[in-house]
Parts: structure tokens; sequence; C-alpha cells
């Protein structure tokens, strides 16, 4: 077995929120990640899988517990800690004004790549992602499609060891999600660490080689597909999710089917 | 671990620039930034100094064509119809422009003095005997007897008085240029006289002129561009920097940019540094343009100016001027990024906005209160000062300690905002929805320590205002009333309401044993007599003008109270209820936050501020150093306000019954310092423990 590229122990995170007073977003979870896997959070709206993901990318300090990047703590270490890290969520957007290849640059710089490198490593994510068509327009004047890639590729700019995605089919089209699925499943073959978080059934099904159940900031249950079968007895991942929480009318805002409208 | 640290410094060299670039970039793609920051400054002067020649030109013609009315009052009527024809009828020949002849003409009337009032009139020459005027002067003086002494090593000349209406651009005018006249007359007189006789006549004077002091000319002028050019400024750079500044968070935030950087191996000080130095060039931009402008049409006079705006500036004002307002440039950039910083969206940001425009623009018009000095507290009000000092420097006045004094205060501000910018970016608020924390959300009592500071900042403001605007007007009593029962007091009363604090924990409302009074009617004269010593050593620093001195002298004896309402007013009032806002309520909200030390020096410090009066800040802020200590020793506020009470009634009542003690000696500061050691050895004998080892002022 390879050594944990993603370390997670006892990681808690308390709100203080005017209306609802104390909210325990997270409450104490665990999890390790691995090279060559994708580590798949599953949980319905509210249940503190951004919440988690913010904490590892240090965008939110934990109130408990530590996390480890590479080895890196996440409290002790932010900005190394960050450099091994590529982040992608529904939310992180691109500079209107820039175009895609100075959007490219500026993140393989800030996050340190070689300088003298640069230059190649944008050439390169040019092509792989097929942007160059457009490379030279200023990302404002992009389609969302187009867009998508080259979020995906600012992502990666720095080559980074782990890959964050935060429910990154949020608001695609079929087309769009597939092609989603396709490039996170080309990542993972290329040996990085890949942490994706979805409220979608199926989605985490077809594309996670393990899956943590995620309910009320606490993770019920974590393991691969298989490993959760034999434990519950039952073959959809439906049920599963099902079993562990006990009973959907619990979960306000879960949605069971897929690809529908989400947050 | 030296090529490390080295290699560290190249990759955080590398990071800034990397931002700094991209600020910069997506700074020059937005085309308001570029109307904002430089078109607007490099048109503002042109379009400015076109419209006030359009008016000024407008207004010259009109007092050109008015015809001016003027009476003759006085013992000596006649004498003065002569003379003041005869000034009149001098010729315009060598006139310079401010004395173009105009048309006087004069008005036989009964009651003159009520026409120039009711506006009828513009002007009234009172033509007194040396006597009569001699006799008025000296019911005025009421026993200053300099003034009278001056007078009388005068020549018994007559005297003219002319009367006029200052709030009347015609009767101004009418006075000035009738003053003008009288005293070349006199010149011409003189000269005649003497070149007649020929002997050492004493010239003395053909008559004493009492008027109103018309600056020079350019003086004036440059007064008048000083009052607008600071708010003009900060105006020109709020407006430019809050386009950057707005994009640069609250833009972020709502385009979800602001996230993916977040992610990045930037550090957020970083963040913030590239952001503010965007700023700052938008600043810098608009004050290096605006110096350009005064340069161009003001200094190298590119095109005629309008009178009042011509003003001769010299090089060297140049670049104090720019000095001034680069911590400017700082303040402003720092809060209009936290308040990006703060805000949600977009539109967030432009409600607040509003109020933090009001909130720079009043400081920065500071300059256009009348008879405000730089080496006043001003100095110490950021902006305020920088607004003042550009007066001061376009008047051609350098007081260079204060100068000094003021870029020194607004630069500390502007990195105290950094700071603060610095830390809003790195709470979780700029991610998420708003981001509480624990004591807010518990709010009463565990909120009382973040927000006593803030409390007491408001009521400086407001203790600040009301002493600008009414401190003269007020008798002491009434200023009594207002700033300490009023602020402080009713501002203690409303944050132990607010905060549901326990009145009795808050002002440490114990008893104490006997010895510990004993120590204190030992240490408060001692006490005093150390603070003496320790002013006169401030005042080796900061030397106190002399004109400060003789007013305090004033303010300490005060003539029109009794010697009980001295005491009341003076001692026991301000011993019971400044003790309440700042032993009490401030002391106990910065005691959780402080070490012992420490806390006594900043209670002390901001007692210290709070006397307005920049010349008596060491003094007590010493006394207020002390005075919690005694608390905090003695467990209880009741000793502190016996001591400041006796404390003011040592310093007060020999003053005020005349008794003039000379200097103390040298040994009376020893023996101070001996007797406060010996009051502090008592109290610490008498200690409280409970109250030096809890934290909260509790037990
Ligand atoms: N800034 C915040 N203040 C208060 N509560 C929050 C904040 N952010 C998230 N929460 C709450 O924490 C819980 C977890 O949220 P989140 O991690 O966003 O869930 P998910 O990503 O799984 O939908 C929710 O109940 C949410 O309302
Ligand atoms: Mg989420």
């Amino acid at each position: 077995m390879t050594e944990p590229t993603v370390a997670v122990r006892g990681l808690a995170k308390t709100f203080y929120d005017e209306a609802r007073g104390e909210v325990r977003a997270v409450d104490g979870i665990d999890f390790d990640c691995r090279p060559g896997e994708i580590f798949g959070l599953l949980g319905a709206n509210g249940a503190g899988k951004t919440t988690t993901l913010r904490m590892l990318a240090t965008i939110l300090r934990p109130t408990a517990g530590v996390a480890r990047l590479m080895g890196r703590d996440v409290v002790e270490e932010p900005v190394a800690a960050r450099r091994t890290l590529g982040f992608y969520s529904a939310t992180t957007a691109l500079y209107p004004r820039l175009t895609a290849r100075e959007t490219l640059e500026f993140f393989a710089r800030v996050n340190l790549y070689p300088e003298e490198k640069v230059d190649a490593r944008v050439d390169y994510l040019v092509g792989r992602f097929g942007i160059a068509e457009y490379v030279g327009a200023r990302v404002e004047k992009l389609s969302t499609g187009m867009k998508q890639k080259v979020s995906i590729a600012r992502t990666v700019a720095h080559d980074p060891p782990i890959l964050i995605f935060d429910e990154p089919t949020v608001g695609l089209d079929v087309i769009n999600a597939l092609e989603m699925a396709r490039v996170i499943r080309e990542l993972r073959d290329e040996g990085k660490t890949i942490i994706f978080s979805t409220h979608i059934m199926s989605e985490a099904e077809k594309l996670c080689d393990r899956i943590a159940i995620i309910h009320n900031g606490k993770i019920l249950a974590s393991d691969t597909l298989d490993a959760l079968r034999v434990a519950t007895g039952r073959h959809y991942l439906e049920d599963i999710f099902v079993d562990y929480v006990g009973g959907v009318e619990e979960m306000p805002g879960f949605i069971r089917e897929s690809g529908s409208a989400a947050e | 671990m030296r090529e490390a640290s080295s290699s560290n410094g190249a990759r955080r060299r590398r990071v800034l620039a990397t931002l700094l670039g991209l600020e910069l970039r997506l700074l020059l793609r937005d085309k308001r930034t570029i109307i904002i920051a430089v078109l607007l400054p490099l048109l503002i002067y042109p379009a400015f100094i076109l419209a006030m020649r359009a008016v000024s030109r407008a207004g010259q013609e009109r007092l050109e064509a008015a015809t001016y009315e003027y009476a003759i009052t006085g013992s000596e009527a006649e004498l003065a119809r002569s003379l003041v024809q005869e000034a009149l009828a001098l010729s315009a020949a060598e006139d310079d422009s401010a004395e173009v002849p105009t048309n006087f003409v004069e008005r036989v009337a009964d009651a003159p003095d009520s026409l120039l009032r009711a506006g009828e009139l513009q002007l009234v020459v009172e033509w007194m005997s040396h006597e009569e005027y001699r006799a008025e002067r000296e019911a005025e003086a009421e026993g200053d007897t300099a003034a009278l002494r001056r007078l009388d090593e005068l020549a018994a000349v007559p005297a003219v008085r002319l009367s006029f209406r200052s709030n009347s651009e015609l009767s101004s005018t009418a006075a000035s240029r009738m003053g003008a006249r009288l005293r070349r007359l006199r010149v011409e007189r003189r000269d005649r006289l003497l070149r007649e006789r020929g002997l050492p006549l004493d010239p003395g004077e053909l008559a004493k002129l009492e008027l109103n002091n018309v600056a020079p000319a350019e003086k004036e002028a440059g007064a008048v561009l000083g009052m607008i050019l600071t708010p003009l400024l900060v105006l020109l750079m709020l407006s430019g920097g809050s386009v950057v500044a707005a994009d640069a968070i609250s833009g972020e935030k709502e385009r979800g940019t602001i996230e993916t950087l977040l992610t990045t191996a930037a550090r957020r000080g970083e963040i913030v540094a590239a952001k503010q130095l965007a700023i700052i060039g938008v600043g810098i931009a608009i004050a290096v343009i605006n110096v350009a402008n005064l340069l161009v049409y003001v200094v190298l006079g590119v095109f005629e100016l309008p009178e009042r705006f011509a003003v001769s500036v010299e090089p060297v004002a140049l670049i104090v001027l720019l000095l001034l307002f680069l911590p400017l440039t700082g303040v402003i950039s720092a809060t209009l990024l936290a308040l990006s910083g703060y805000s949600k969206t977009y539109r967030e940001y432009q409600i607040y906005f509003f109020p933090v425009l009001l909130l720079f623009l009043f400081p920065s018009a500071a300059a256009v209160l009348p008879g405000i000095e730089l080496r006043s507290a001003i100095v110490l009000v950021p902006v305020a000062n920088i607004s003042v000092a550009v007066r001061e420097v376009l008047v051609g006045t350098y007081d260079w300690l204060f100068l000094g004094l003021t870029f020194a205060v607004t630069m500390a501000a502007a990195l105290y905002t950094s700071r603060l910018t610095s830390l809003a970016l790195s709470t979780e608020r700029l991610i998420t929805a708003a981001e509480l924390d624990r004591a807010e959300l518990i709010g009463g009592p565990a909120l009382f320590p973040k927000r006593v500071l803030r409390w007491f900042g408001i009521m400086w403001v407001t203790l600040f205002i009301t002493s600008l605007w009414l401190g003269a007007t007020l008798g002491i009593r009434l200023q009594v009333v207002v700033n300490i029962l009023g602020i402080f007091f009713g501002g203690s009363l409303l944050i132990i309401w607010r905060y549901r604090l326990q009145p009795r924990e808050v002002l440490a409302l114990r008893p104490v044993r006997l010895p510990v009074w004993i120590a204190v009617l030992i240490g408060a004269p001692s006490a005093y007599l150390v603070g003496v010593g320790l002013a006169r050593l401030a005042d080796l620093i900061l030397p106190v003008p002399e004109r400060m001195l003789e007013s305090f002298g004033e303010y300490l004896i005060a003539p029109e109270l009794a010697l009980w309402q001295v005491i009341l007013f003076l001692a026991v009032i301000p011993g019971i209820f400044e003790e309440i806002a700042f032993r009490g309520v401030l002391l106990s909200g910065l005691r959780k936050r402080l070490r012992p030390v420490a806390l006594c020096l900043v209670t002390g410090a901001i007692f210290g501020l709070f006397h307005i009066d920049l010349f008596r800040i060491v003094p007590t802020a010493f006394l207020g150093a002390i005075l919690a200590a005694v608390v905090l020793i003695s467990g209880s506020i009741f000793p502190a306000m016996l001591w400041h009470a006796l404390n003011n009634a040592v310093a007060l009542v020999p003053a005020y019954l005349e008794l003039r003690i000379a200097e103390p000696p040298l040994w009376s500061f020893g023996l101070g310092v001996l007797g406060l050691a010996l009051a502090f050895w008592i109290l610490w004998r008498y200690r409280s423990r409970a109250a030096l080892a809890g934290g909260d002022g509790g037990g």
C-alpha cells in the first residue's frame, strides 16, 4: 500500500450563526486518501462536504483536529499545503478580464511552478484540454463549456499531486458533466490523489474508488462500494446510503435523482 | 540556512510580483479606473480655474460698478471729512489693481451704525480724539495694562475706526479700499511733513487706523487653495481608489475568483499587499497628477489665474505636499480595501461607501475651520492633520516638528488600517456568509471586551467635536457637565446597559481598609509633584507655545467661579465620573486582553488622549496610569476617585487663590517620588489579592 497523501483526524468545524446558534458543520471526521484513487464524499446538501474541503484547502480554520496534505499540516503550514493542491468547485471562478493563456500563466506562477518551465507547461495544458482555439480570447467572451476547460486547466496548472473537486458537476449539462468525469478519471490514472464530493448517487457509484457517507458533519461509513455492499447486504448505493443515514425524511434537501438542480 | 531564507525571499518576491501583475492588468483593462484615476484629476484643475475665473470676473465687475456709501461720525467729523476727501482724491496712477478708483459717496445720516447693520450703508468712518479713543480702550482692556501702555507711548493723535460688515462683500471691499487710501494718505503726509521741515521730527502717526487686517492677497489665495486641496484630493482618491477596491475584493467575491485565489500558494498578506499596492498606485497617480496640475497651472502660471487663486508655491512645498499625501493615500487605500473585504457583494460595498466617504471628507475639510492651527490637538487626528498641514504649507508656514508629527500620525493610522485589513481578509468572512465568532453570538458581557475600545473611540470623537465647536462658548461649568457628565458618565452608563454588565463588578465598587485611604492622602500630592516634573521633561521635547500657557492659566484660574464651585466642578465631579469611565469601564474592558503593566500604560495613554489639549497629555497619561494601578492593587475604584479629586484640587486651588508658588525646586520631585513609593508600598501591603488575581475583576 502507498502512503496516504491526505490524512484527516478528528477534523471539526463549528459555526456560530445568528439565527441557528451553534452549528457543528463538521463534527470530528477521519479519513485517508491515496495516489491514484478517487475518494468520494457523498452527502445531502448541508452535510458538511464543502466545509470539510474548505478546511483542507485552508480557506476555513478547523475548530479541532488535524489535516495533512503530503505531510503538510493545513494549520501549521498552510502555504506549503496549498502548493500541493488544486481546488475546483462550482463557485471557483476565473478572472473575466484575463485571456485563457494569461489565466494559466498566472496560476502556474502564483503556485510557484518553476519559472523556466511555465511556458512549456501552459502549451501542454492548452494542447491537452483543447483550448488552443480560444487561448488568446478574454475569459468573459467564452462559453460555459470553454470556461470549464480553462478552469480545469488552471486547477492543474502547477501540476499538484492532490486535486479537490467540490460538486464540480453542479450546474453543468449532461455532456459537460460527462466530460468532467472523463477528465477526473484521466487525472486519477496519472497518479493524482482526488477528493470528489457530490450529492448525486449515480455519480459517486460510477466514479469513486472509495466512498465516505457524510451526514450532519459525521462520516457514517467509508469504504469501497463493494465493501459497503457486503456490510449492508444491499446492492444499490442509494439503499446503502439510506441504510446508514436512517430514513430519507430526515434529510431535507436531499435529491435522489441524478442530474437535477441542486444547492 | 541562509540559502533557504534567500530563496524564500525570492519566492515571496515572485509571488508578490505575479499578484501585482494580475492586479495592474485587471486595473488597466478597466476603463472606469482610467477615467476616474487619470482623466478626471487631469481635467479638474482647468475646469475649476475656468469656473473660478468666470465667477470672480463677474464679481469684480460688480464691485467696480458699485457705489459705496459711507457716513462720517465722531467728535472730529469735520476734520475727518476733509481728510477722507483728500484720501479719495489721491491719484490712482501708481495704484496697484487692488485699489482701482471706485465711487465713494458720503451719506449724511443720524444713526449710521444702525444703517450699516441694516445693509443700507457700506461703511462708517468714525473719527475720535486721542482721549476718547484711550478712554474706550481702557474700558475694554479690563486691566490689561500692556496694551494701554503701548497706546500711551504713541503720540496723542486722533484715531479712525472703519466699521463694516464682513459678511457683505461690498462692505468689506469698501473698508479695505478706504483703509488703504487713508493709510497712503498718512504716508504721503508724513513724507511731505518731513520733506518740508527737514528735521528729525518724530513722524508718529497722522492718525491711528483701526481696521480689519486684510491678509496679503497671495497668502489669502494660498489659504483658499489650501482649504480645498485636501478635500478635493480625498474625493478624487476615494472615487478612484474605490473602483479598484470594490473590484479587488467584493467584486472578486461576487465572481467567485477570491476563492480560487485563496487556494493558491499566495499568502493572505501577499494578496492584501498586492491589492493595496494597486490602490495606492491609483492614489499616488491621482496625487501626482494633482501636484503636477498645481505646478503647471499655479506655479508656472500656464494661464492667467483668477485673482483669489494666484498663489506662490515654492518647489519645496510641492515635495512636502507629496510627502503629506503619501500616508493619506495609505489610509484611504487600506480603508477601502477593508471595506471591500467586509462587504459580501458589490452592492453592499456601495452601501457602505457613502458613510466612509463622509468619514473622510469631514476631517479632510478641517482646514476650513476658522483659526485652527496644526500646532494643536488636531495634529493627532489622521487626515484632518494633513488637511491643516497642507493649508499651512500653502501659505508658507513650515512647522517642521508638527509636519513630521502629522506625517507620523497619519502614517501610523495607515499601517494600523492595513493590519486591520489583513486581519479582515484572513477571517473566514471572506468566503462564507457572515461569520460570527463565539463571543459575538453570545453577546452581552462576552462581547464587551472586544467593543470597549470602539466605544471609547466614539466618545473621543464626540468630545473632540464638542470641544471644537462649543469649547469656547460654554462656560467651565457647562463644559464639565457636557464632557464629564454627558460624554464620560453617559457613555459609561450606555456601555453598562448595552452589554448587561454588573456595575459592582465592572466599576469595582468595593470597600477598602483604612490604610489604603492614608496611602491615597500621601500618594496624590506626591504623584502631582512627579507629574509636574514629567511635564517639564516633556516640555523639553515638545515645547509648549507661550499662548497655550496663557490660555491654560486662564482656564485654571476661572475667575467667575467661587472656590466651592472650583472644587466641585474641577475636582470632585471629574474625580468621581472620570474614574467611572476610565478606571471603571475602560479598565475592566481591557483587563482580559492585557497584562497588568500594559493595562495601566494603555489606560493611562487613553486617558491622556482624552485631554484634548496636546500639552496636557503627558501629565494626564501619567496620572491615568497611576490611578489604574491604584484600582488594580486596591481592588476598588473609591481610592482612585479620592486620589483623582485630590490631584485636581492640589493643581487648581493654589492657582485659584493666586498663591504664586514659585517653580517647585528640584528636591520636591525627589520628595514626590519618595511619597509615591511610600503610598504604593502601603497599597501593596494592603492589596486585594482577589482583585489582582481575578482576570475579570470578579470576586
Ligand atoms: N459560514 C457559515 N455560517 C454558519 N453556518 C454555516 C456556514 N457555512 C456552512 N454552514 C452550515 O454548515 C453546514 C454544512 O454546510 P456545507 O459544508 O456547505 O454542506 P454541503 O457542502 O455538504 O452542502 C450547513 O448546515 C450550513 O448551513
Ligand atoms: Mg457544498
